[in-house]
């Protein structure tokens, strides 16, 4: 299945977008409050909670830049589409554990989704993540400019 | 340019712009006070550990916090220093600022401390449709000057001093009650408070 450049573009920088703003918003937010929410997943060890915290923001932001750049981009959706599979899998945990959380703490204080609409979000992020790896290589990328120029897969031409 | 050379530039730009998103996030750190009027302050000024904590009267995380925080304060009497600050979240806790505005002003009699214990041990009668009538019954109880009270209570200053509080905490990013700052070191939630902030106050006696 070819993807259209435009829809693979449109993909990879929507959901780099996202993953710039719920990283930024949390980043620059005090970890000991991103803590609290992951703590109440109840998935992690408690003593990898504040680590996590602390690191998770970063990831989103560098995957997410990495994608809107087009930076090494089968690797980068693959890992985003990871990210995000793991996210569902966790809001899954939360649901069947039937745990009340107040928020998801996808984008730390800056937007309040509930568990049920962060599911419905992340399973469309997800298949965009799919979208944007099917469309590598891109024209539009640094992955173009590191290696010398755009082929296009169905031709094989430069 | 070789590839190498064009990678490294690439993940470089990479990181920078994440760099850069962080920074305009982040925005300009602003100042904020960690003081309070002395009737909001327990422990001996010069106490080597000063634990300020922005709380909220009507929020059940900070009564989860009460039994720690005080635990803390009788293991380390005299080494401690407790500032409250007002911290009502109002799009919560319909009940937060009045009941901040009732101790600030049991404060001006210097009765905070009564008050606050009031309104935390009985915050699920006082937080329901008898706040009124269940407020001016603890001002009795913790013998307050019951007319000064209630005219403190509708002096607009009361309020401008729960405002200047909430703008501190808001300087200071803190987005959840109980937030407690122990010689500068944040710690969000009562869990945090028991499970961290003992170990922090014995590395920060030990230096």
């Amino acid at each position: 299945m070819k993807i259209p450049p435009a829809a693979g573009l449109a993909a990879r920088v929507l959901v780099g977008a996202v993953l710039v703003y719920a990283g930024a918003t949390k980043a620059a937010g005090p970890s000991e409050e991103f803590a609290i929410i992951i703590g109440s997943y109840d998935i992690l060890p408690r003593e990898m909670v504040m680590t996590a915290a602390a690191f998770l923001p970063w990831v989103e932001l560098v995957l997410g830049w990495a994608l809107i750049f087009g930076l090494r981009l089968k690797e980068t959706a693959a890992a985003s589409g990871a990210l995000f599979g793991a996210f569902l899998v966790a809001l899954g945990m939360v649901k069947l554990k039937g745990i009340q959380l107040p928020n998801c703490g996808c984008f730390g204080d800056a937007i309040h989704f509930t568990p049920l609409q962060a599911l419905a979000f992340d399973s469309v992020l997800l298949g965009l993540c799919w979208l944007a790896w099917k469309s590598a290589p891109a024209a539009l990328s640094l992955d173009s400019w590191t290696e010398g120029g755009y082929t296009d897969p169905a031709h094989g031409q430069r | 340019m070789d590839r190498l050379p064009k990678l490294i530039v690439s993940a470089a730009l990479v990181l920078a712009a994440s760099a850069g998103s962080f920074l305009y996030a982040r925005g300009a750190r602003k100042p904020f006070s960690s003081e309070a009027p002395g009737y909001r302050t327990l422990g001996p000024a010069d106490a080597r550990i000063t634990i300020v904590e922005f709380s909220d009267f009507e929020c059940p995380a900070c009564r989860v916090a009460e039994p720690p925080m005080r635990s803390i304060l009788k293991l380390y009497e005299g080494k401690v220093r407790l500032v409250f600050k007002h911290f009502p979240l109002e799009r919560m806790h319909r009940h937060a600022r009045a009941g901040a505005i009732a101790a600030e002003c049991a404060g001006r009699q210097g009765k905070f401390w009564e008050f606050h214990h009031e309104l935390y041990d009985h915050q699920e009668e006082w937080t329901g449709d008898e706040e009124a009538k269940l407020l001016s019954a603890y001002a009795k109880r913790v013998k307050l000057d019951e007319k000064a009270w209630q005219a403190c209570r509708v002096d607009p200053s009361a309020n401008e001093a729960v405002n200047a509080d909430t703008k501190d905490g808001l300087n200071a990013w803190v987005g959840s009650t109980p937030t407690f700052f122990i010689n500068g070191k944040r710690f969000a939630g009562a869990l945090q408070l028991s499970e961290r902030g003992t170990l922090w106050i014995d590395k920060e006696l030990k230096k």
